[in-house]
């Protein structure tokens, strides 16, 4: 990972702090580092991970109606179902810290790429599928992308009556075993003796994760920059570059884009506190403001920038990569510039005001 | 007269230059207790701190390495398939980030997707070029997962025997002895055979490591203890594949890999199953789960390089509070425990013209590069070219205290048996013995010092 601003920042920020106060620093309104920390949990954490969990359940009901009643109409409800829960999933990864990287849910519910290979070969034997034996599969052999590659199909062409019974069965136990997952992954931020929200609104005191809040907002900071640099050079180059649109994560589903500006705008709800329609009364981004209005306005417009840009890849990514192409590497310096504001300035900012 | 002054003038002129000598044997200016990695060390204190290129690299150099972290993320699947395939027959995880996640110490478990311990087997003698035996019908590693309708070699189980101890003042600590058994094997298995349990190491620092001039690792060797003082360190030599000779080891829990090429290439091929130009053979050739597929290699040479530079450039994270008076206690603590005589603090790079990021650093690893004998306690009892049953390589400490929040909880040893930095070095016995017996009969006040110096690391 390239983090050459980062430890050039350092080293600027080492070289300020010896000369001395900063007298140009003007204090327009104090914001309560705490306060901006319990909103983040309060406003985005808790609800997103619940929100998370919620829309598994309804992705599995919709599932469960179509094996009931497998008519074109119930796939559909089903596909929109899997889209809505890729959402909160895909905006949560814009702080992909705790639990979900300690405890491996991200590989668990979504590897990438699926291994094809093995769930045909799985569906085309005779060896029983059960929840048990889903849940022992390799990350790869299930999750989003499992449910995805049986719902929608190659090319997001699948009918229902094409889906056969023992794809029912895996599509029935991978739903299940996802919803499981999201589950544990909500209870672990949210349920003694996990917890892990206690653990962020006690950061600096006592906390075992964080022990001062400058290392949680430091964190928070890095994740932030990390999404922006997985989606414009990591996801979206490999298909870029080489023009091959089987190298896209939810190629199926051409859900691609929605994955990518979902992602981002993961990003904009950590920096402003909001999720869902939700706001804090504070947020990093007012913290960043009362101390330096411009760097405050410089990421906001980045992140519209970069998600202005994102939503310019039409129709899809798939198709993007071949035809509308300056789209896409636009796309990608617009996340590569605020990748760079946000391990640069956000963090040069967060090693320089936050003292505890 | 003209001559005199001239004569005067170049005995000035030695004078100063011996003084200038003399200046030089304090800490020379590059030297920064801080800069663990030396110009390749970076300031960050998050759980991806392991994960970042050197500052100084940019262009070319930035951009192989981007393309060797990606490799280095990518999930291989089973062949055949658009995207990455060639997994397995038989492996032991699908990526290399399975393993070192965040390019760190992984999770001391087997057979799961996030298992980053692998077993290696073989049975008494030596082969050809002085290493290990390979077992008949399952080589000299255990792949304990298969891609479907394949049989894994065997399941490794992993069972510890917890015992409670007490330091001398009271405070108690617990050890698990690890037991490692198999089950499911797929063929029968030749008596005596030997298992060694090796946890993925991190990866930052090791471009550093391959740097250290030979010169410098063999001088401070004493396998005869001549100095009398107990450590009887000595270099490992082995057989490098990827360019046919005998070499110093270097990586590896043993020192059993000397550089990096050949660590990177027997790793894709032994863990993930994936051919390259170094290993082209599938590691399960000649047994009942060969693919019997022509795609060998399967893997690039680019990306095969590019995923070795990316191993190479990975920055070490600077030491925190240096200064702290508590650390400075604690790093005294480290010294008078002798812990030093292997795990040394500095060491310097050799001149490498061709590839500057690495020439000349002063860095801090807290590693001789040696193996040592680290007791029965700690033994595999299994021997990798001239380290011995209980010899282990001394590992380096820089970037210690951040495991924790790398890998949280944190593991640590050959194996991951420990779960706490006490537990480490209470572990220590043989050469490191008396080290440990200092540790342990420290008061409380002071062997928390010296945790909390490491802590800095």
């Amino acid at each position: 990972m390239k983090n050459t601003l980062l430890g050039l920042s350092c080293i600027a920020v080492v070289a300020l702090s010896s000369c001395g106060k900063d007298k140009t620093s003007v204090q327009n309104t104090t914001v309560d580092e705490q306060e901006v920390i319990t909103q983040f949990v309060n406003v985005v954490g808790n609800p997103n991970y619940a929100d998370i969990q919620v829309k598994a359940t309804a992705l599995n009901t919709a599932i469960v109606a179509f094996l009931a009643a497998p008519t074109d109409a119930n796939l559909t409800t089903a596909r929109v179902a899997w889209k809505n829960a890729r959402q909160p999933w895909e905006q949560a990864e814009g702080y992909l810290f705790g639990p979900v990287e300690d405890n491996y849910y991200d590989p668990t519910m979504d590897s990438w790429p699926l291994n094809r290979t093995d769930v045909d070969a799985l569906i085309g034997s005779s060896d029983a599928i059960t929840l048990t034996s889903v849940d022992a599969l390799d990350g790869f052999s299930k999750g989003f992308h499992g449910i995805e590659y049986i719902i929608f199909g190659p090319g997001g062409t699948r009918k229902a009556a094409d889906i056969t019974a023992r794809q029912k069965d895996y599509l029935k136990y991978t739903s299940e075993s996802l919803l499981n997952t999201t589950t544990t992954l909500r209870d672990s931020w949210l349920v003694k003796p996990a917890d892990y929200a206690n653990e962020i609104i006690n950061a600096g005191k006592g906390s075992t994760a964080f022990k001062t809040r400058k290392d949680l907002f430091v964190t928070i900071a890095t994740q932030m920059a990390a999404i922006c640099e997985e989606v414009g050079t990591g996801k979206m180059a490999e298909p870029f570059t080489e023009r091959d649109s089987t190298k896209d994560e939810s190629s199926y589903s051409h859900n691609t884009t929605t994955d990518f500006i979902n992602n981002i705008q993961g990003v904009l709800n950590v920096y402003t506190a909001t999720y869902n329609g939700a706001k804090g009364t504070t947020s990093l981004s007012a913290l960043v403001a009362s101390k330096n209005a411009a760097l405050d306005t410089k990421i906001k417009t980045q992140i519209q920038t970069a998600l202005s840009a994102m939503a310019l890849i039409t129709p899809t990514f798939e198709k993007a990569i071949y035809d509308n192409r300056d789209k896409i590497s636009n796309s990608q310096t617009a996340l590569a510039t605020l990748q760079a504001t946000l391990e640069g300035d956000l963090i040069t900012f967060i090693q320089t005001n936050i003292k505890d | 007269m003209k001559k005199l002054s001239v004569i005067g003038a170049l005995v000035l002129l030695v004078l100063l230059l011996a003084k200038c000598q003399k200046a030089a044997q304090f800490p020379a200016d590059k030297y920064d207790e801080r800069l663990s990695g030396g110009d390749a060390t970076v300031f960050d204190i998050t759980s991806h701190s392991f994960g970042n290129m050197f500052p100084a690299l940019s262009g070319y150099d930035a951009e192989v390495h981007g393309l060797g972290d990606a490799a280095f993320s990518k999930i291989f699947v089973t062949a055949p398939a658009p995207i990455n395939p060639g997994l397995g027959t038989i492996f032991n995880n699908n990526s290399c980030i399975s393993c070192h996640h965040n390019d760190g110490i992984g999770l001391p478990t087997a057979g799961e997707s996030n298992s980053s311990l692998l077993v290696r087997i073989s049975i008494p003698g030596t082969d050809e070029h002085g290493g290990p035996l390979a077992a008949p019908g399952y080589g000299l590693q255990l792949q304990d997962k298969a891609v479907f309708g394949k049989t894994p070699e065997c399941k490794v189980n992993i069972t510890y025997t917890e015992v409670v101890y007490n330091f001398p003042d009271g405070e108690s600590y617990a050890l698990r002895t690890p037991a490692y058994t198999l089950s499911n094997l797929y063929t029968a298995l030749s008596a005596g055979y030997m298992l060694s349990p090796r946890l993925a190491p991190p990866m930052y620092g090791l471009g550093l490591l391959e740097a250290i001039p030979e010169s410098t690792i063999v001088a401070m060797a004493d396998p005869n203890d001549s100095n009398g003082d107990g450590i009887k360190g000595h270099a490992n030599y082995v057989w490098d594949v990827a360019t046919q000779s005998r070499k110093l080891g270097r990586f590896g829990w043993k020192a059993n890999t000397a550089s990096l090429l050949t660590q990177v290439a027997a790793a894709y091929n032994q863990d993930i199953g994936i051919t390259n130009k170094i290993f082209p053979v599938e590691n399960s050739f000649g047994q009942s789960q060969y693919d019997g597929l022509k795609d060998d290699p399967e893997l690039a040479d680019s990306t095969l390089n590019a995923v070795r530079f990316y191993a190479a450039t990975l920055a070490v994270p600077a030491r925190r509070d240096v200064t702290d008076a508590t650390n400075k206690r604690g790093e005294l603590l480290f010294k008078q425990g002798k812990c030093e005589s292997c795990h040394r603090q500095t060491l310097t790079t050799g001149i490498n013209v061709a590839f500057k990021s690495v020439s000349n650093q002063v860095i801090h690893p807290y590693t001789d590069m040696l193996v040592h004998d680290m007791g029965p306690g700690l033994a595999d009892n299994r021997p990798d070219f001239l380290a011995g049953g209980q010899e282990w390589r001394t590992a380096p400490l820089w970037g210690l205290g951040l495991f924790e929040k790398v890998n949280y909880p944190g593991y640590y040893l050959h194996d991951g048996r420990a779960r706490s930095i006490t537990e480490a070095i209470m572990w220590h016995g043989g050469e490191a013995e008396s080290s440990k017996v200092f540790f342990s009969t420290l008061s409380k006040v002071d062997r928390d010092a010296m945790l909390s110096f490491l802590k800095s690391l």
